[in-house]
């Protein structure tokens, strides 16, 4: 007899508001399903009514934590539309701000991962670290968050050649604790019991489902935009693709750590080998009628937009696939088989960004194999 | 007569109810600000608890309809009440506590369990799903945690010969800390960890694990009542580690420090604050373990520990 | 025994990362975007920043006839500072804006 466990659209172990329907038997988990929509904000829509300009703001607002890799990716499509190509500087500067957004993103993941099994301690210190990189980015760029940075045809802000220096010791403090970090992930006894053999993706299931980013990375599926298809400034900058075999959280998580010193050194190579001269190239927004596809690694994975250009400055139609929703086909595979006490942990292995990701909604066709319990039921059975 | 109003000044006064909530609150007010520190940030004023117990008792009641029953609005008085007459069983300014019974190990470890039951009771009651998960969780843990603590007070009882907390304390006066004492070590160590299970800290913080279950087998109550709840868990914070004090470290002891004698309430408070901390360390550098993780710990690692220390006792005169 | 114990008990006699925030404060970067501030004296009435601002934040204030922003769309880009040819919008470093007033959400 399975019942159905509701999870969402409030709940704890959500930071978003999304709806899990878990299919329990007992404690065990036997299916998933996922009804999203509960963040839509209609973007695509707003997107297509405003000039390409404005739309950088737009895309920018689409997710706050990778805010920069959404205008970059958005930028670079309406470039390519437009046909220039954006100064050398520009595509430096952007990588060091998508690399420097990665690693925040990433120690977010950990304090957040950290607080799912109740490590308090870890979460705070991998957050007051997560200051530094938002300092960086506040100095950079003028906002903790929103960088604003990129417009189209290159960047709105230069580094200040007085920014270097603080830039590099801050990045000597984040590798320092980073190294600390995946010394402890790896080796602390609780968190080993929490994370190993837990939602475990196999490698079959992450090519079959297509799991992108991290994810994918952790199951041994060698997959990175940035070394697949390089983009900006990535083709000259040396970085290693990061992966891990295991494909349970403590492997997600791992990946994750690890990449942050790859953006370290990235960032590094940037600042060093970043040429001189001009951050932009001025744009008309007339595009001609057109398309394209651009895609990006984004911190949670490939992160893809598509834009129809119709010959005025706003664009017909603008279509964007985040990450997160490139890796809600694997959730099943993750989840079955096991308990309902892993679900808050499983679930932030995938580092779910479901701001990002609600921009359509899926209808659920399955007919009635199961029976749902309605809440009122839930709570009479009491469990 | 005199009794009467002895029997009232110790309940309600000292050691009862006004000096143990003040301590109390005060210890996990040093709690939360040490750790504070321990992760690298300022943490609220230790008189932050206060403030906190002032706030929820000013604020209003909201109790779901599904929650109002009789046993939901009267578990929170039964639990402080329980709680607050352990307090009077402890040996607090001498080895004499304020009330005295032949076998009051066996009342404090009845009592201590009654907060326990009381915490279920609200949380089957209070018709949530995360109460009544945070209230069978609760169960596995009191199943877990209490064969431990229990086997850790038997080695001690074995050693000294007597159920009585007194004795234990005088005991130790002549014969010096058990924890001392090799055969007990393991004891001191096993009854250690299940007042962390017992207290609720990580890493056995599962029946109220926050990113789970929200609070819990508290999730429903709010305003006085969850004060009452706090309020009681203060105190049992301040309880178990003031028993622990008196199995395995001495009980309270007078010290004539040049000339002037200091009361033994001073010791059993220095020695309960180090406790307390003891407790504040080990929660802050571990994750918390899963329910069946924590059953399958305690049944076997801290078992073992209890056990052996009860053997030794046994067969090591 | 913990890895993280020795972090952990190093951290108690440091001084703490955080700060009081409302009592202590810590300025924000040179280059920050906090609130836009119009410079009425300077502003020549071109309009220019009213296109450019991507969430039509600036309308034209009826008394004074010249931009007024409102605060409650306001992202904070900064195009309108960047594309104001008397530079009579600039971005500052004032953040706390939250208020009761309306009229104090206002740039003027
Ligand atoms: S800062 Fe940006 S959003 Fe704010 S008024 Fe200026 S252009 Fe508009
Ligand atoms: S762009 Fe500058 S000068 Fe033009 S209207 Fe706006 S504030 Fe005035």
């Amino acid at each position: 007899m399975t019942f159905v466990l509701p999870i969402g659209p409030q709940h704890p172990a959500l930071k978003e508001p999304e709806f899990f329907r878990f299919e329990v038997k007992g404690e065990e988990i036997v299916d998933v399903d996922i009804h999203l929509g509960y963040a839509h904000r209609g973007i695509e829509e707003a997107l297509s009514r405003r000039n390409y300009k404005h739309n950088i703001y737009l895309s920018e607002r689409i997710c706050g934590i990778c805010n920069v890799v959404h205008t970059t990716t958005y930028c670079q499509a309406v470039e390519q539309l437009a046909g220039v190509e954006p100064p050398e500087r520009a595509k430096y500067i952007r990588a060091i701000i998508m690399e420097l957004e990665r690693i925040h993103s990433h120690l977010l993941w950990l304090g957040i991962a950290a607080f799912q099994i109740g490590f308090n301690t870890l979460f705070m210190l991998a957050w007051r670290d997560r200051e530094y990189v938002m300092d960086l980015r506040e100095m950079i760029s003028g906002s903790r968050v929103h960088s604003a940075t990129n417009t189209i045809g290159g960047v709105r802000r230069d580094v200040k050649t007085e920014h270097v220096p603080t830039i590099l010791r801050g990045l000597e403090k984040l590798e320092r604790s980073t190294k600390y970090y995946i010394n402890l992930f790896g080796s602390d006894r609780t968190i080993l019991a929490r994370c190993t053999n837990l939602g475990v993706l196999s490698k079959k299931d992450a090519i079959k489902f297509c799991a992108v980013g991290p994810l994918a990375r952790a199951s041994d599926v060698k997959t990175d935009i940035r070394a697949d298809d390089p983009y900006g400034a990535y083709d000259a900058l040396s970085f290693n693709v990061v992966i891990e075999r295991e494909g349970d959280v403590l492997a997600k998580g791992m990946v994750r750590l690890r990449e942050i010193l790859e953006s370290i050194r990235i960032v590094r190579q940037a600042l060093k080998e970043m040429p001189g001269g001009p951050i932009r190239t001025r744009v008309g927004l007339q595009m001609p009628p057109n398309e394209t596809v651009e895609r990006t690694e984004a911190p949670r994975g490939e992160l893809l937009y598509y834009i129809r250009s119709n010959g005025t400055d706003t664009p017909e139609r603008v279509r964007v696939r985040t990450p997160t929703y490139g890796n809600f086909a694997s959730m099943k595979s993750m989840f079955v088989g096991g308990t309902v006490a892993e679900i808050p942990i499983v679930m932030w292995g995938i580092d779910p960004c479901f701001g990002c990701n609600d921009r359509v909604t899926l209808v659920d066709s399955r007919t009635g194999k199961t029976r749902i319990v309605s809440f009122d039921e839930l709570r009479r059975r009491r469990k | 007569m005199m009794e009467v109003v002895d029997f009232v000044i110790n309940s309600l006064v000292f050691p009862g109810l006004l000096f143990v909530s003040l301590v109390g609150l005060l210890y996990v007010g040093i709690d939360r600000k040490v750790t504070g520190h321990m992760q690298h940030r300022i943490g609220p004023p230790i008189w932050q608890e206060y403030l906190d117990m002032g706030k929820l008792l000013s604020k209003e009641d909201i109790t779901p309809s599904a929650a109002q029953s009789f046993v939901f609005n009267i578990v929170p008085l039964v639990s402080l009440g329980a709680i607050v007459a352990v307090m009077l069983f402890l040996p607090v300014t001498s080895a004499q506590p304020a009330l005295i019974s032949v076998a009051d190990l066996i009342v404090i470890i009845y009592l201590l369990n009654i907060p326990a039951i009381c915490v279920m009771l609200g949380g089957y009651s209070s018709g949530s799903p995360f109460g009544a998960s945070g209230a069978g969780r609760y169960v596995v843990q009191l199943l877990s945690y209490e064969f431990v603590f229990i086997l850790a007070i038997i080695a001690v009882v074995a050693r000294v010969g007597s159920l009585s907390l007194g004795t234990v304390v005088v005991y130790q006066a002549q014969q010096g800390w058990l924890v001392l004492d090799w055969r007990l070590l393991p004891a001191a160590i096993a009854a250690l960890i299940a007042a962390q299970g017992k207290l609720l800290r990580v890493p056995f913080d599962i029946p109220e694990a926050e990113s789970e279950i929200v609070h819990g087998a508290l999730t429903e109550y709010s305003g006085p009542k969850l004060a009452i709840w706090r309020l009681a868990y203060d105190i049992e914070t301040i309880v178990v580690a003031g028993l622990l004090v008196a199995l395995f470290f001495g009980g309270p002891t007078t010290y004539v420090i040049g000339g002037t004698q200091i009361p033994g309430v001073v010791d059993f408070l220095i020695k309960t604050l180090a406790i307390v901390l003891l407790t504040t360390t080990l929660r802050n550098i571990m994750a918390r373990l899963r329910i069946d993780q924590a059953l399958k710990f305690y049944w076997s690692f801290a078992a073992l520990l209890a056990i052996i220390s009860l053997v030794l006792v046994l067969a090591v005169p | 025994m913990p890895r993280i114990l020795p972090q952990v008990l190093k951290n108690v006699l440091r001084k703490p990362v955080t700060v009081k925030y409302p009592y202590v404060r810590v300025e924000p970067p040179e280059g920050y975007r906090g609130r836009p501030v119009i410079d009425k004296e300077k502003c020549i009435r071109c309009w220019l920043c009213i296109r450019a601002c991507p969430d039509r934040a600036i309308s034209v204030s009826k008394e004074t006839k010249k931009p007024s922003i409102w605060l409650g769309r306001c992202t904070f880009c900064g195009e309108c500072a960047e594309v104001c040819p008397t530079r009579a919008i600039a971005m500052t470093k004032e953040f706390e804006l939250a208020t009761y007033d309306i009229q104090q959400a206002k740039s003027e």
